[in-house]
């Protein structure tokens, strides 16, 4: 047997800790207790679908035949003017009832047109990888704040207990690290856990003794825990503690459980572009995500690639057929799945990336940063479906309607949750934060 | 207010008596919403005596609430508002010097001058004032902790280390009267208790051995200005004399070295001074990141607010923020010389140094290019002939198909080191061999040199600071002097022969100062949080106007009046704490506690913590005894696993140059690396802040990845490994056990349970030794390790 297929064989839940921890541990002190929002949202939880690197706008959700026009007729472009357009290496197509525009390389996506609600209108506040990263996830591009999921989970809580409410899974990890998904000045029990996937998905997760004497030293620590208790009477610190470590028991073994793809069907795996046996890849991520959005994750972060081999294709735009290939039948299985489970309409999906890439050529083939217009979509619940919001100039070099900058999109997201987002503040060093900090407004047309 | 402020009620019942703050204070609080120079509703503002007197008849109509209008919209003031503001009005608005924001602050009570109170009653002051408040509320204390949980609680505060089980033992038997007072003698003369508080002030100061951003560069000395305080604290140096060096070391004691390494303090923090293309916006972020973190860690004052805007309730207006930044506006980053001819010879040898490494640069290209040359041409002759062409046009003149074809080509055709080796002659070897002897001999004593960061004047002459101006640009121009609501203040023109403004001087002279209201209310609040976990104040980096009130506002005043009585020791403070009953007590809940004060503010008892992050990683090396005590120098970077570093923005070779010696790795943690950008797992997990802002009070959160962490995780399993090799040895393994990770001797029950476990394990496993890991990292895990009570 095997560490994975031990750890499989776990049984769900506890058998150590008494009932009775559960009880002493008064709502208000754990962090992770569930929470009302400020109105009823329509989401229950997100699923961010974070591609690293900076997609490029004009190849993907906002095609742009003028590039083409452009390009012939030797226009020049660019910061110093020196540049000629590139037209996109893909041909794009109209998609559903509602007659969107995407390039191939999103086309099993595109199918779910009437779900999407394209924004084409994005701006950020910088033209670095590690900054833009950062603004999109904590709303900063200097310091850093608290990440998006952690300002949800510490909005939310968990509905369970034996998994952490705000979830990671990066194979790699983007620009700027861990940082992306720190809980940074809230209680740290809103920080993202990454997963990683493959052999050992999460850190310190793997047992260092097998499960039974493991279950000798954990018997042995409660029965002292519990005496220690007993002898000091009640203190939801200690209790809180003692539940800490049934949540990590639960994790030991819930976590594997999410991991293990053995009870769905050929057809769902199908649908995510998925092998049996695999452990690695977009659709496995995408699989884990809805996995995780059942047992009642928050939030739910997904990251394609890493700081390196990534979207950021300054030489050869071809690059993105690969980094397109990995997760678009994916995303598309999410999705369908989702619908067909009925979970759409309660779970908000967030598709972005850190900035768009420059109309113009850089390197041989290629595309600069280009933060002053970008795309992402939302899609499930609260939004609208089949809307193409926004809109760039006939080379996608300027937002010539609809502007949502990041601030306006995070506020967007969390109204969907059924948060305002200039009251879900946390106070710290002297005043009040929030993801938004002063700026952002709810895109009130992007809503169902 | 409530009427905990009886003492206090003198200074607020003198700005009641005065109409005009009165007056001011009502426009502040219910009309500048709408009605100040940027609101402007209606065209009316009503910030100055002239624009109140032109609007006076539509004011008195207004919140008279008898006409159309009526003023404020969201409710009419009261009787006495109303009365206040008409007679100030009918005395034609006479509106002192100073904002209204900072006339408004200034009855606050914090900001008042420190009155030593009468000590209510007999016995240890601090006891008399807790007492009469639990006693106010019909409450009882509880008795005093027993002597093992005394010791381990006063050795954690002082050291962040328990005690050992002899050190607890001979204080349990000690019958002398003074055997506490001893212990605390003692722990105070150790040089641990600098480890431990000179970490509550680096958590103050945002220290870190990088300076953040994506490259996240080292700050190479900035260890020296650690162990400065470190050394400080140990030394107990007066605590004005502390902020003085820190402030205005430079300026204030200029033949002193070792006193200008506190002007480190304004070099530790984040910056972007590596960037050099940002050098503007790096010196506004720079003096923003001194102003904001000094006005809090020295005064307890939330300035960052007023950068953009005046706030409403902050007590610091904008023109006082940028008074206070003016201070700074001359300032430039310098080193401070240790010893002088000795950094001169060090300087000196640094530069002929590196005209040596330019030449023997020279050497190593004059023998390896050709070879690399050839083997690169070799390659290129294998690849199309236009990727040749490429590679022979020279960089400024090549076309962009040209440099995308040299670019994808490059790293192909370059060939390794060792590639270049094997084609030497052995007459090359040789050279090549006597080349590396040089370079040994120019390294073999290479060491930091003697300097410390720190800062000082640029001249005389301070570079012009401006207000911003409506729309961008710069307003109007302001000089340096001190915030209105604490007094005010304007600091003169140095002397004509002064090498520096002298503003940062007359700043420490203000700050260490008895006269100043804040400095010794915030020093004693912090000294009483890092004891009680809770300040008397619970906002300790914020005694603005609004700030909770203080739960025993004359204990505070005491202790304020006290830290100058004691010529400003910090030991003694802890002194007069730590003796009191209050300190001692257990934390055993007594009657009523739980209803009447959940968050035991009274004090009826001692409130448990969890251990801080350093804590944790120290106590485990401890009890494994693996701790190495070794004191001071460099940043330690311990070893971790590939897959643990990886949140690294530089390469993990770069960012992660692991320290050689592996006794090195168990070192305190206050001598481990922190990085702004990355923080050891153990850290992050344990919440230990990350340094990119002044911290005052750490987050102390409980999640399940900590347990997994020091179930799982390497260190933990590692520590346990130590422990249990010890234990092998020991005649009774599950005594020695008990006694080095909770410095006690296990109950009957305890010693039988772990002992049928250390059998089933060694049967389970198959060896004792790995049963007694086992063991060892269940007793890590203990509720009773990682708290303190």
């Amino acid at each position: 047997m095997n560490r994975r297929q031990l750890l499989r064989s776990m049984v769900a839940g506890s058998t150590l800790l008494p009932a009775i921890v559960t009880d002493l541990l008064a709502a208000s002190t754990d962090p992770l207790a569930p929470r009302a929002p400020h109105f009823a949202g329509k989401a229950k939880r997100v699923i961010f679908l974070y591609m690293t690197g900076g997609v490029s706008h004009v190849d993907t959700f906002d095609p742009k035949p003028g590039l083409k026009t452009a390009a012939e007729r030797g226009v020049k472009a660019g910061r110093r003017g020196d540049q000629t357009y590139l037209p996109a290496s893909w041909s794009a197509k109209r998609y559903g009832g509602s007659g969107l525009e995407v390039t191939d390389l999103f086309r099993h996506t595109a199918e779910l047109a009437d779900d999407l609600c394209v924004i084409r209108s994005m701006t950020g506040d910088h033209n670095d990888h590690f900054q833009a990263a950062m603004g999109v996830h904590t709303g900063s591009v200097t310091v850093k704040r608290p990440s998006i999921g952690s300002w949800v989970s510490y909005g939310l809580g968990t509905e369970n207990r034996n998994l952490p409410s705000f979830v990671v899974l990066a194979p790699q990890l983007p620009y700027a690290g861990s940082q992306v998904w720190s809980s940074d000045f809230l209680p740290g029990a809103h920080g993202g856990t990454r997963v990683t996937g493959g052999e050992e998905p999460v850190a310190d997760l793997q047992r260092r003794a097998p499960e039974k004497m493991q279950r000798l030293e954990l018997d042995l620590l409660a029965r002292f825990n519990r005496r220690h208790l007993n002898e000091r009477g009640a203190d939801p610190a200690l209790s809180a503690r003692m539940k800490a470590f049934e949540t990590a028991f639960g994790m030991q073994s819930e976590m594997p459980d999410v991991f293990d793809f053995s009870k769905e069907t050929d057809a769902t795996l199908s649908l995510y572009g998925l092998r049996r046996g695999g452990n690695t890849g977009f659709g496995w991520q995408c699989l884990v995500a809805r996995r995780l959005a059942e047992r009642g994750v928050r939030f739910i972060e997904l990251i394609d690639t890493g700081s390196s081999g990534n979207w950021d294709v300054h030489g050869e735009i071809d690059g993105m057929n690969a980094l397109a290939g990995n997760v678009d039948r994916p995303i598309a299985g999410l999705l369908r799945d989702l619908k067909s489970r009925g979970m759409l309409d309660e779970t908000l999906v967030v598709w972005t990336t850190e900035f768009g890439r420059s109309p113009w050529l850089s390197g041989k083939h290629g595309r600069e940063h280009y933060n002053k217009a970008y795309s992402a979509w939302l899609a499930g619940g609260g939004i609208k479906g089949g809307v193409v919001w926004g809109k760039t100039d006939e080379v996608g070099a300027k937002i010539v309607e609809n502007t949502v900058h990041v601030h306006d999109f995070n506020a967007t997201v969390l109204h969907c949750l059924g948060f305002d987002h200039t009251r879900l503040t946390f106070r710290h060093a002297g005043r009040d934060f929030r993801l938004t900090d002063v700026h952002g407004n709810v895109v009130k047309p992007l809503l169902a | 207010m409530t009427l905990r402020f009886s003492l206090l009620a003198v200074p607020l019942l003198a700005s009641a008596q005065d109409p005009g703050a009165q007056a001011v204070a009502v426009l502040e609080q219910r009309c500048h919403q709408c009605h100040d120079a940027r609101t402007r509703m209606a065209g009316i503002a009503l910030t100055s005596s002239a624009e109140v007197t032109a609007a006076r008849d539509r004011i008195v109509a207004a919140i008279g609430y008898q006409a159309k209008v009526k003023m404020p919209p969201n409710g009419r003031l009261g009787s006495g508002e109303a009365a206040a503001l008409t007679s100030w009005i009918g005395a034609g608005a006479p509106w002192k010097a100073g904002t209204g924001a900072s006339r408004a602050a200034s009855g606050h009570w914090a900001f008042q001058p420190v009155r030593r109170p009468a000590v209510p009653g007999a016995g240890l002051p601090v006891d008399a004032f807790i007492d009469a408040k639990l006693r106010e509320r019909a409450m009882r204390a509880a008795p005093e902790a027993s002597r093992e949980t005394l010791i381990r609680r006063a050795t954690y505060d002082l050291h962040g280390l328990p005690p050992s089980y002899d050190e607890i033992q001979s204080f349990v038997r000690d019958p002398n009267p003074s055997a506490y007072r001893d212990v605390l003698d003692r722990l105070l003369a150790s040089p641990r208790y600098g480890e431990k508080w000179g970490k509550h002030w680096l958590d103050l100061v945002r220290y870190g051995d990088t300076s953040g951003f994506e490259q996240d560069p080292y700050l190479l000395y900035a260890w020296r200005y650690r162990d400065w305080v470190i050394k400080s604290f140990n030394d107990d140096k007066p605590y004005d004399r502390f902020v003085k060096e820190q402030i205005a070391g430079d300026e204030l004691y200029p033949e002193e070295p070792e006193a200008q390494q506190g002007t480190g303090y304004y070099t530790i923090g984040t910056n972007r001074d590596m960037l050099y293309k940002v050098e503007d916006i790096n010196r506004v972020e720079t003096l923003t990141d001194f102003v904001d973190t000094t006005s809090s860690v020295f005064l307890g004052l939330t300035a960052g607010c007023a950068r953009c805007h005046d706030h409403k309730f902050d007590p610091i207006p904008q023109r006082d923020y940028y008074r206070l930044q003016a201070i700074f506006a001359p300032f430039q980053k310098t080193r401070v010389f240790l010893h002088y001819d000795m950094a001169r010879g060090y300087d000196l040898q640094e530069n002929t140094r590196t005209f040596r490494l330019h030449e023997t640069g020279a050497q190593l290209s004059a023998l390896l290019d050709p070879h690399r040359k050839a083997l690169r041409e070799a390659r290129l002759a294998q690849l199309a002939p236009a990727v040749g062409e490429a590679f022979a046009t020279p960089d400024d003149r090549k076309t962009p198909e040209q440099k995308a074809l040299f670019e994808a080509n490059a790293k192909k055709v370059e060939p390794s080191d060792d590639q270049v080796f094997a084609r030497l002659s052995k007459d090359e070897l040789a050279q090549l061999h006597e080349i590396e002897r040089r370079l040994v001999g120019i390294y073999k004593n290479y060491a930091p040199g003697p300097f410390s960061p720190g800062l000082t004047d640029a001249g005389r002459e301070a570079p012009r600071t401006y207000l911003p101006a409506k729309g961008g640009g710069d307003g109007e121009e302001v000089g340096p002097g001190f915030p209105g609501a604490l007094g005010g203040g304007d600091i003169p023109e140095p002397p004509r022969d002064s090498a520096t403004t002298r503003r940062r001087k007359a700043l420490a002279e203000w700050i260490a100062s008895p006269a100043n209201p804040l400095t010794t209310r915030v020093m004693v609040n912090r000294i009483w949080q890092y004891h009680f976990g809770r300040g008397l104040i619970s906002t300790p980096s914020d005694f603005g106007t609004r700030a909770g009130a203080p739960s025993h506002p004359e204990l505070l005043e005491w202790l304020a009046s006290e830290l100058v009585e004691r010529k400003w020791s910090v030991k003694e403070m802890h002194r007069t704490i730590m003796l009191s009953a209050a300190y001692r007590r257990s934390p055993r809940l007594p009657p009523a506690a739980p209803e009447r004060d959940p968050e035991n503010s009274l004090l009826s008892h001692f409130t448990r913590r969890r251990l801080e992050a350093e804590e944790i990683r120290d106590s485990v090396l401890m009890a494994a005894g693996s701790l190495n005590g070794k004191r001071g120098g460099r940043p330690v970077v311990p070893p971790l696993a590939l897959e643990e570093l990886y949140g690294m923005s530089q390469p993990v070779g770069n960012a992660w140059i692991v320290t050689a010696g592996r006794a090195e790795h168990d070192r305190r943690t206050i001598y481990m690396i922190s990085r702004r950008n990355f923080r050891m797992p153990l850290m992050e997990a344990f919440d230990r802040p990350e340094g990119v802002l002044s911290c005052a009070r750490r987050d102390s959160s409980t999640t399940a990845p900590q347990s997994l962490s020091l179930l799982n995780g390497p260190f933990t399993l590692a520590q346990a490994g130590a422990l249990a090799s010890r234990l092998e040895t020991a005649g009774h393994p599950v005594a020695a056990a008990w006694r080095a990770a909770l410095g006690r001797d296990p109950s009957a029950e305890e010693a039988g349970r772990a002992r049928a476990f250390l059998d089933r394990q060694t049967a389970n496993l198959g060896s004792r030794q790995a049963a007694l890991v086992e063991l060892s990292r269940g007793l890590f895990n203990l509720n009773e390790f990682l708290y303190v009570e």
